[in-house]
């Protein structure tokens, strides 16, 4: 009874075992192929758009062919990969942190912080351009209103998620449910105060201004604005990649945590603000972009069942490689340019459902 | 049995009596160094309806103390209480320590706590959610050592989980689970265990198994154990005193090994309704006390 009992229970761990690691063989594999995916993209990417540039003239020296790959294809790759990457982790963050698999960005206000803060941008500063008369100053004044946009829609964003933290701190419980309250309060606020904003802008310009921010393109991205976001962007990763035995464990019970000796409301606090000023940073540039902070997380749960770094990294990859390909799809689908989010939710609703289908076979 | 807890008798040394023993010996005096963990008039409740009144008691190293109380008696609330999740009145003092005073990973490394059910709701591997009981071991930056990762599975092969480090917590089931969560607690290194309904999902063998497993424990750190149970076999003859709860009181102290019969069943009857105990001997000779629910209205047990 005994022998057989003993050698039951070691050849079970002999088939967990090879489970066990052929789950994070998949994952290393998937995140292969998924990084191959992106490059592939990013190259297409480079080569895609209303000009047409080709890899022999550009090594030929061709002055404006250089130009437009410099100053507008590099820096619109490096926003989509990055950002995409950004939103992925991020909301691979959100919805660990909150228990919820719907949790984004939106849940503690950043995204409606971020219109406000941009539209209010858009009024303030894009009418300082319109006068000016030579094409060069003009130019150098239209970066420096769009500067100023994304300041503004950075400093929106924060202020947005700074008002819901000290709403919840007032709930001493520090319960989880508390910042979900106060987000919807204060997005409920910041879509107040952008539809005032929309009212006084003026209908020709502004307005429409307003509204492709909100959504959101990767076009007009200039690479001489982006340094500061991408260096925030690169130190908000890595802390979250070396935060990650906390966001793990911080989506547990409140008082089971505590009791494992989490000082919860701090390392929640922490991990919140340095997701937060990733995305902020991400959308001040490019505007609002649907679904990707929400559908790129689900997708590595699901391909890999899995919550190690290598299940963040994916979602990572993934976020990159759908908002890559929305944006090439969003340049090239017609003449003029159209707003990434219709096809990060075209792209995404679709991916979405199969995710779902195979899951409920698997 | 199995030895899996020799490393943490270092561990413990570093924060002991000193110090916090002169800030809050006035709760205590006299009785500092004899008990080893002590409650002292605690009241708690939620927000202002009262659950306990008035609870006192104190428990001595290697002593299992187990309570028993109906559904709503308030066995939750006050383990709660007692590890400080539920603000309350009164205090709850270990070797000098006052628990409502310390900062979560103080806490964590003085007692662990074992919830009914385990909030995780994520796919992470079981040795992950062992290693998970490290956490106040470890810095903001660093990692599990190789060293906490052998301990861990050593922990989880001596719950009976050995060869299931690499799977997913939420495929294992609900025995598992709690056994996997046991095992994360045992790693915190803490001297206090509070332990709610362990046994509540566990088979038969599991369920003298955790409680052989948590006497070991005991004897290996010279620690102690509260837990509250339902199964009144498990309470009578494995811990060394039970706490009788009831509408938030408590209604007396059986001690199993010594009390009489009659008055243990004077006791228990005021919450399980007329019971009788009965001693049986097992094969090895060793006593048993089973716990007999009699008919409230036949002639036996008015007697």
């Amino acid at each position: 009874m005994n022998i057989m009992k003993n050698s039951m229970t070691s050849s079970t761990a002999t088939t967990k075992k090879t489970r066990a690691q052929t789950i994070s063989h998949r994952t290393q594999a998937l995140c292969a192929l998924c990084a191959g995916l992106l490059a592939a993209l990013a190259v297409l990417s480079l080569f895609t758009g209303k000009y047409p540039l080709s890899l022999g003239k550009l090594l030929e020296g061709n002055a404006l062919q250089r130009r437009i790959f410099l100053n507008l294809r590099v820096s619109r790759t490096i926003v989509g990969v990055a950002g995409g990457f950004v939103l992925g982790v991020s909301g691979f963050v959100y919805q660990t942190l909150f228990r919820n698999p719907l949790a984004s960005p939106d849940i503690i206000g950043v995204s409606s912080g971020a219109s406000a803060g941009a539209a209010a941008g858009i009024l303030l500063f894009s009418g300082q351009t319109a006068g000016t008369g030579q094409a060069a100053a003009a130019t150098q004044s239209a970066i420096a209103a769009q500067t100023a946009v994304a300041v503004c829609a950075f400093g929106g964003a924060l202020s947005a998620v700074a008002v819901v933290l000290a709403l919840s701190a007032l709930d001493r419980t520090g319960k989880n449910s508390s910042i979900v309250l106060a987000g919807i309060a204060v997005h409920a606020l910041a879509q107040t105060a952008l539809m005032c904003l929309k009212l006084t802008a003026d209908p020709e310009r502004e307005l429409a201004s307003i509204e492709f921010w909100i959504m959101g393109s990767l076009s007009g991205i200039s690479i001489h604005s982006l340094g500061g976001n991408l260096l925030l962007c690169l130190f908000c990763l890595t802390s979250l990649f070396l935060l990650h035995r906390h966001i793990i464990i911080l989506s547990g019970e409140e008082g089971e945590v505590r009791m494992l000796g989490v000082s919860v409301g701090k390392l929640r606090l922490l991990v919140l603000v340095t997701a937060t000023l990733a995305v902020s940073a991400v959308i001040s540039l490019t505007g609002l972009i649907s679904f990707i902070g929400l559908l790129a997380p689900h997708g590595a749960r699901l391909f890999t069942r899995d919550n190690r770094p290598g299940a963040m990294l994916l979602g990572g990859l993934m976020g990159g490689i759908l908002l890559l390909g929305a944006d090439i799809l969003a340049r090239s689908v017609t003449s003029v340019e159209l707003p990434v989010s219709i096809f990060t939710s075209l792209l995404g609703a679709p991916f979405l459902i199969i995710l779902i289908v195979r899951k409920g076979k698997v | 049995m199995f030895v899996p807890f020799a490393i943490f008798s270092g561990i413990d040394a570093e924060d002991g009596m000193t110090g916090s023993v002169k800030r809050f010996s006035h709760a205590v005096k006299g009785r500092l160094y004899m008990t080893f963990f002590s409650v002292n008039t605690l009241s708690a409740g939620y927000g202002r309806k009262r659950i306990l009144e008035d609870i006192s008691f104190s428990l001595d190293r290697g002593c299992l103390l187990g309570i028993l109380g109906a559904n709503g008696s308030g066995k939750t609330t006050l383990l709660k209480a007692l590890c400080s999740l539920l603000p309350h009145e009164g205090s709850c003092i270990l070797e000098g320590t006052a628990l409502e005073k310390c900062s979560p990973r103080q806490m964590a490394r003085l007692c662990g706590y074992i919830p009914q059910r385990s909030g995780i709701a994520l796919d992470i591997s079981a040795l992950d959610v062992v290693l998970m009981g490290f956490h106040s071991h470890l810095g903001l930056l660093e990692r599990p050592t190789a060293a906490m990762k052998a301990q861990a599975c050593r922990t989880l092969a001596a719950v009976g989980l050995a060869g299931k480090e690499g799977d997913n917590y939420q495929t294992l089931s609900e025995g598992q689970k709690q056994l996997c969560i046991l095992a994360r607690t045992l790693c915190t290194g803490s001297r206090l265990l509070f332990l709610d309904e362990p046994e509540s999902a566990l088979d038969f063998g599991h369920r003298h198994r955790m409680l052989e497993l948590l006497l070991d424990w005991m004897r290996e750190t010279h620690g102690a154990a509260v837990v509250s149970l339902h199964d009144p076999f498990l309470a009578l003859n494995y811990c060394h005193r039970l706490l009788i709860l009831s509408e938030g009181r408590i209604l007396g102290c059986i001690s199993p090994k010594t009390d009489s019969p009659k008055q243990m069943e004077a006791l228990l009857a005021r919450i399980y309704g007329q019971v009788s105990l009965v001693s049986c001997r097992k094969r090895d000779g060793g006593r048993r006390l089973v716990m007999l629910k009699e008919d409230a209205s036949s002639p036996a047990a008015l007697n």
